[in-house]
């Protein structure tokens, strides 16, 4: 499994590439959606792609928008630290999969299984 | 000073929950970081019981991040309990440099926030009678609204310097917002006449400028948001 995980916060998006790496599962970080839109564009591909909601530039739901245009085979797992129902909302219409901060490894691990085991 | 107390109202309020909003995602992310550096030291310590090495300096750099974000921790909620005493007194005495530094660390944890340089002049202390939280209010919307605009990579150099015997002046250079953007808006426009504060923006040269009188309870100034015809935006208006 290749996992692509942007997070503008680095320390976070650092050590959970790290737990996810020491559970076998090869991720690649970014901190900005810029930045990873860019890997994708350059023809790198990842089965899932972990994702911040809120970042400055690129949000995490308009950067699902735009790699789902590069790769349609991609899926997704949002991130969400806020609570304000407008974020709830537009996270709602847009994603299947969001998990709160703070995360639950086990939980994020079995999202991950689940999504690459579906066609 | 009435005037003052009726601002307390559903704008005030609107800007001491967004306010409170990114201090909580702040704390949020901290928290997070903690969990996430707490979670890999609990895989390590699985990988060392069932007999695989452990690289130490991972076990350092993990612990060093969890104290290092403790103390973020700390210094956030410091600045929150700075922020919510500023309501505590309606008009009081205040160092103008002390709402600047408090505005500048709340507006920074704001995810598009550029970076704000404080300049301390040198004489006299800026000291002021007026509303800190209304004046932090005006502050922080000029300053979020020009990061909006700006972007995360702007700087926004503010300084003090005395402009008479009974007004402060506070320079934003740097103040940059769009073509089509209104500023100030009406709101912004009651919450500095209410406390005497003028509001000029010289548009071509990306300044701003906030005139504080030294005394809000002082019958003789004229609260003023003024409008400058040309090389500029400032606006006016007679209380």
């Amino acid at each position: 499994m290749k996992v692509l995980l942007v997070d503008d916060e680095e320390k976070f998006a650092l050590m959970l590439a790290k737990r996810l790496e020491l559970r076998g599962i090869n991720t690649a970080v970014f901190f900005s959606g810029e930045q990873a839109l860019g890997t994708v564009e350059q023809g790198n591909r990842f089965d899932v792609a972990i994702l911040d909601v809120k970042m400055p530039g690129i949000g995490g739901i308009d950067l699902k928008r735009r790699l789902r245009q590069l790769d349609e085979r991609m899926k997704f797992v949002f991130l969400t630290g806020h609570g304000s129902t407008i974020d709830n909302a537009a996270v709602d219409q847009e994603v299947e999969n969001c998990l709160p901060k703070p995360l639950q490894i086990d939980v994020l691990i079995e999202a991950l299984n689940r999504l690459t085991e579906e066609p | 000073m009435d005037n003052a107390k009726e601002l307390f109202g559903y704008d005030s309020l609107a800007f001491f929950g967004k306010v409170s909003a990114s201090i909580s995602h702040e704390l949020k992310n901290v928290m997070a970081i903690i969990s996430e550096t707490a979670g890999l030291l609990g895989d390590l310590s699985a990988m060392a019981r069932g007999g695989t090495a452990v690289d130490p300096d991972m076990l350092t750099s993990s612990t060093e991040s969890i104290i290092e974000e403790i103390q973020r921790g700390f210094t956030t909620i410091r600045q929150m309990n700075r922020f919510s005493h500023s309501v505590d007194t309606p008009v009081v005495s205040v160092n103008l440099m002390e709402i600047i530094d408090l505005v500048s660390n709340l507006c920074g944890y704001l995810s598009f926030a550029g970076k704000t340089n404080l300049h301390t002049g040198e004489g006299a202390v800026p000291m002021a009678l007026t509303s800190p939280f209304i004046l932090q209010a005006i502050i922080y919307q000029a300053v979020v609204q020009s990061f909006q605009n700006a972007g995360s990579g702007a700087e926004l150099d503010i300084s003090i310097q005395s402009k008479n015997e009974s007004t402060w002046r506070i320079l934003f250079d740097g103040f940059s917002l769009n073509e089509f953007d209104v500023f100030p808006d009406d709101r912004l426009k009651n919450m500095a006449t209410s406390i005497g504060v003028s509001i000029c923006w010289d548009r071509t040269a990306d300044l701003l400028e906030l005139d504080v009188p030294v005394s809000m309870q002082d019958p003789s100034l004229q609260p003023a948001v003024t409008e400058r015809p040309a090389g500029g935006d400032e606006l006016r208006s007679r209380a």
